[in-house]
């Protein structure tokens, strides 16, 4: 095991980034400007569900500057109907096409595309098309969509139920016979992802070459290429997509959108550059939601607290649309694998559902899976209360402790290395847990209501070799490759589409210290498909810091041996008797002697060739790590004010181990913004439908996304147990967001007594409905 | 159309616009001052606030047409030929942002409570900015960089 060096690791280096964040040098989608663009604004549809009568844009197309209008018959010939790749055994799999053609499934539909030379006149455009609707009957429910007397959504299967599946672990029903039962249910709520900056893109397609370039803000570029040279029937080797700048993404910018597929379908029927960025509206009403889950949950327990089984019920409303390329039923399997975390669950029952309604998709958001903590922890402090036992206590008598591992989880992945009790021990101790209750009681005597919440989970940051397997979904390694440039300096190109999360610097840090340079001779480029290696993934799932990591490391160490052997030619001495730092190739003990990589570059760049091995890039495959758990413990205090229900944090705390940290200031910032998202769902986010599927929640006047005031000073302890692999570090990007909805939601209801929360978000007024349920019970 | 003429980070400008033109739009799109981002375009996230004689306001909510003869300042005006403006400096020593997107409506914010209140307590930072959304950060580092600024101001 060789770690990497550790120069720049550990350190919060400034990053490199800021230099052009701050200055307003950013180059985001919505920057982009070529000759001849076209603007392109989507007509939507203002119904949950209904059939196109007609399109009239003859009016639309007479007004100034209107280039084209474009609805899904003049995209039948360039574009094919998008559908999931995956088949499943039961699960059903509409085909539909990029613009709505015979029926609209959702408010915010695109029906038709206006293409105009400003986009000032596209939306005038817009506004002049006339689309005649038929309404029908919305399916605006998960209990609607389980109706099978209610009209399936698409033409092409047969029910509103997509995907059921059941699987068992374990001895449930020995686990269940003769044991007290606790049960739970929890509806979390819709929510959306809410990057800053909305979804984009900008098609170039060169009539002359047949190269069609797409600019986009998305998380997975290359997968973004593959899906729209499948759909368009473009080559690949034609295709070329580009993750510029982005402004957040959080999961949602990871699919391929039917936007995407109508915006370079219009660039290669129209000839020219074709630009759309969608406004805020847009954003809510059509990118894509998270999180509308209904939980039922039963865990048999024994009378000391210990949780033996669980029997967990979960359905998933997927709105209208599957999200390409994400088969629905994953979410589910990512919740079924994880509910057990590090607790010593015996056996596990398992019933999942997905469902259509007519709504916005179901996308990925910031720990897709993390339903599984939030309904754990909260079920947990439900038997804390049925059984009379204090819930800090039936946490310590669940978790694994070091010594029981490694072991696997009731599902299946080894449990290694995870430190969930060494964690909640520590968060005890500096939250002074007994001085708090001890607090909690004076307040009360003088009517203040002070509540705790803890909140235990675990990550896949990435996981362990069999974490895929026991999901059921192929992850696998992760690529990059690494090259000495004429002058010296080194240049790493890694998969990741980084949006946020400054892997610039924290992919330079580890390849600048194991190369042995000043960390501003390397350059970290990414987001070019045309450059950057290939992966499905781009970023997400909180692996960079394990898995960009590890292949930096090992694509940066091929370069730097390929330069000592030719260093050791050059200099004729045995490359083991040479070292590399501060940018020079120096023989041990002879500084004298010692060469500039600048200089070796130049003999490698300006000499003939002589072999391979003086060509200095390298490829390097990382398959992952052997442990790859990050995790922790949150600790919330909350004071609920009994005449509004209005929260208010007092403290939020952290105990989180995520390995060495290779910036710490990263993450923490990683740490604070996934908690401050967490806190949003438990208290103020709702995107939310009337009724009749209508969706009320388009502006930031309506979805509520927590500020400055909202938001408390997070406090952040790092821990670390064994390093189990040769890359320490892993990701840390989700658990935040994991982790913080149950110990909010725990803290509330332990101030106002000891209420059980079912629905979502606790607003004031849904607080106040807790304490009424309280008085009377 | 309506010809304006306005003066943006110290240099006379002159655009012809239509009336319903935002200020937003205009520096943007016909002026290249891309630094000024839209996040919500109905005045909540405040990305787009620049100041205007000296007052924050929200580009996208203002037409340029009411812009006549202001002095406007945005985030490409911050920075001097020196370096990075001292608030710019504190944010990038407290890694202040993540993605980025609402930086510059952060800084021409912040820009405007230093001078107002040049020592402001950590609660009148999180009031001055409750304006502003941020997704990435959590806001701490946030509060933290206009402190420091604050700090160093002293």
């Amino acid at each position: 095991v060789t770690t990497p060096a550790a120069r720049f690791i550990g350190q919060s280096v400034q990053r490199v980034e800021d230099d052009r964040v701050l200055t307003g040098r950013g180059r985001y989608v919505q920057d982009i400007e070529l000759r001849g663009l076209a603007h392109a604004v989507f007509v939507r549809s203002p119904l949950a569900s209904g059939r196109v009568m007609g399109v009239d844009a003859d009016h639309a197309r007479s007004l100034p500057g209107v280039i084209a209008v474009l609805t899904a018959r003049d995209l039948e010939d360039c574009a094919s109907p998008m559908q999931i790749g995956v088949e499943l055994p039961g699960y059903l799999r509409p085909a539909f096409t990029a613009l709505a053609s015979d029926r609209v499934r959702y408010v915010g539909d695109p029906v038709a595309l206006v293409l105009a030379t400003t986009r000032y006149a596209a939306e005038d455009g817009r506004d002049a098309v006339d689309v005649e609707y038929e309404p029908s009957e919305p399916v605006a429910t998960i209990e609607q969509a389980l109706d099978d007397d209610n009209t399936p959504i698409f033409d092409d299967v047969e029910s509103n139920v997509h995907y059921r599946e059941e699987r068992e672990f374990g001895d449930v029903a020995t686990a269940f016979a003769g044991a007290r039962v606790v049960r739970r249910t929890l509806r979390p709520q819709r929510v959306a992802q809410v990057p800053m900056e909305g979804r984009g893109g900008v098609a170039d397609y060169d009539v002359g070459t047949g190269q069609l370039t797409y600019w986009a803000s998305n998380q997975a570029p290359h997968s973004l290429r593959l899906n729209l040279a499948m759909l368009l029937g473009h080559p690949a080797d034609r295709l070329r997509v580009i993750a510029p700048d982005m402004g957040g993404a959080f999961g949602q910018k990871t699919a391929t959108f039917r936007e995407d597929v109508a915006v370079c379908a219009a660039s290669k029927l129209l000839g020219r550059p074709v630009k759309w960025v969608e406004d805020r509206v847009e954003n809510m009403t059509s990118a894509t939601h998270a999180r509308d889950e209904e939980m039922e949950v039963r865990a048999a327990v024994d009378d000391d607290g210990t949780i033996v089984a669980l029997d967990v019920g979960m359905t998933l409303d997927q709105g209208a649309y599957p999200l390409v390329p994400f088969p629905s039923p994953l979410f589910g399997w990512l919740v079924r694998t994880m509910i057990p975390a590090a607790y010593k669950l015996q056996a596990l029952r398992w019933r999942y559902t997905v469902v259509a309604t007519n709504k916005a998709s179901y996308g990925a958001y910031r720990g897709p899976w993390a339903v599984e903590t939030l309904v754990r922890e909260l079920l947990v402090d439900e038997i804390a209360r049925e059984l009379g036992l204090d819930p800090v206590e039936v946490r310590r008598r669940n978790l694994l402790m070091a010594d029981e591992q490694p072991t696997s989880m009731v599902t299946g992945p080894t449990i290694e290395g995870v430190t969930s009790r060494e964690t909640l021990d520590r968060a005890v101790e500096l939250i002074d847990y007994e001085a708090f209750r001890e607090e909690q009681f004076r307040a009360h005597e003088v009517g203040r209501l002070l509540g705790i919440g803890f909140s235990t989970y675990i990550e896949a940051a990435p996981g362990p070799p069999d974490y895929a397997e026991a999901i059921g979904f192929p992850i696998g390694g992760e690529r990059a490759h690494a090259k000495l440039e004429p002058d010296g300096r080194l240049t790493v190109l890694t998969a990741q589409a980084p949006h946020g999360q400054g892997h610039e610097t924290t992919i330079a840090q580890v390849a600048a210290s194991e190369f042995g340079v000043p960390l501003d001779h390397v350059r970290v480029v990414h987001g070019d498909t045309d450059l950057a290696p290939f992966s499905t993934i781009g970023t997400g799932g909180s692996r960079a810091a394990t898995m960009a990591s590890g292949a930096a490391l090992h694509a940066t160490r091929a370069v730097k041996a390929k330069v000592l052997n030719l260093a050791s030619e050059l200099l004729e001495i045995a490359p083991d008797d040479l070292e590399m730092a501060d940018a020079m190739v120096t023989p041990k003990g002879v500084p004298a002697k010692a060469m500039s990589l600048q200089e070796i570059a130049a003999a490698a760049y300006f000499t003939p060739t002589a072999s391979e091995e003086h060509d200095l890039r390298s490829s390097a495959l990382y398959a992952g790590p052997r442990g790859g758990w990050s995790g922790g413990t949150h600790a919330c205090i909350v004071e609920v004010d009994p005449g509004t229900g209005a929260v208010a944090i007092l403290r939020y705390l952290v105990v989180e181990d995520c390995g060495p940290l290779i910036n710490p200031a990263i993450v923490d910032g990683q740490i604070r913004g996934g908690v401050a998202q967490g806190i949003g769902l438990a208290l103020y986010e709702h995107a939310a439908y009337d009724q009749d599927a209508n969706f009320i929640a388009g502006t930031f006047m309506h979805y509520l996304v927590p500020t400055a005031m909202e938001i408390p000073a997070i406090e952040i302890e790092h821990l670390h147990g064994e390093e189990l692999d040769e890359v320490p570090f892993k990701g840390v990007g989700e658990g935040g967001t994991i982790a913080a909805p149950a110990a909010v939601l725990n803290a509330v209801a332990d101030a106002v007594g000891g209420a059980t929360v079912t629905v979502l978000p606790l607003s004031p007024e849904r607080v106040l409905d807790l304490m009424d349920s309280m008085s009377t019970r | 159309m309506i010809d304006i003429v306005l003066t943006i980070n110290g240099v006379e400008r002159s655009g012809t616009v239509e009336p319903r033109r935002t200020l937003g739009d205009f520096l943007r799109d016909d002026l290249g001052l891309t630094g000024t981002h839209l996040g919500c375009e109905h005045g909540v996230c405040g990305s787009c606030t620049v100041l205007v004689d000296g007052a924050s306001a929200r580009s996208c909510l203002m037409l340029a047409v009411q812009a006549e003869g202001a002095e406007v300042t945005t985030i490409e005006g911050l920075a001097g030929n020196d370096g990075l403006h001292p608030l710019q400096q504190a944010f990038r020593e407290t890694h202040g942002f993540q993605c980025g997107f609402c930086t510059p409506g952060f800084l021409m914010t912040a820009l405007e409570l230093l001078r107002d209140n040049p020592q402001p307590s950590e609660h009148e930072i999180r009031e001055a900015i409750s304006g502003n959304l941020c997704r990435c950060t959590g806001y701490e580092s946030i509060v933290r960089g206009i402190s420091l600024a604050a700090e160093r101001a002293r």
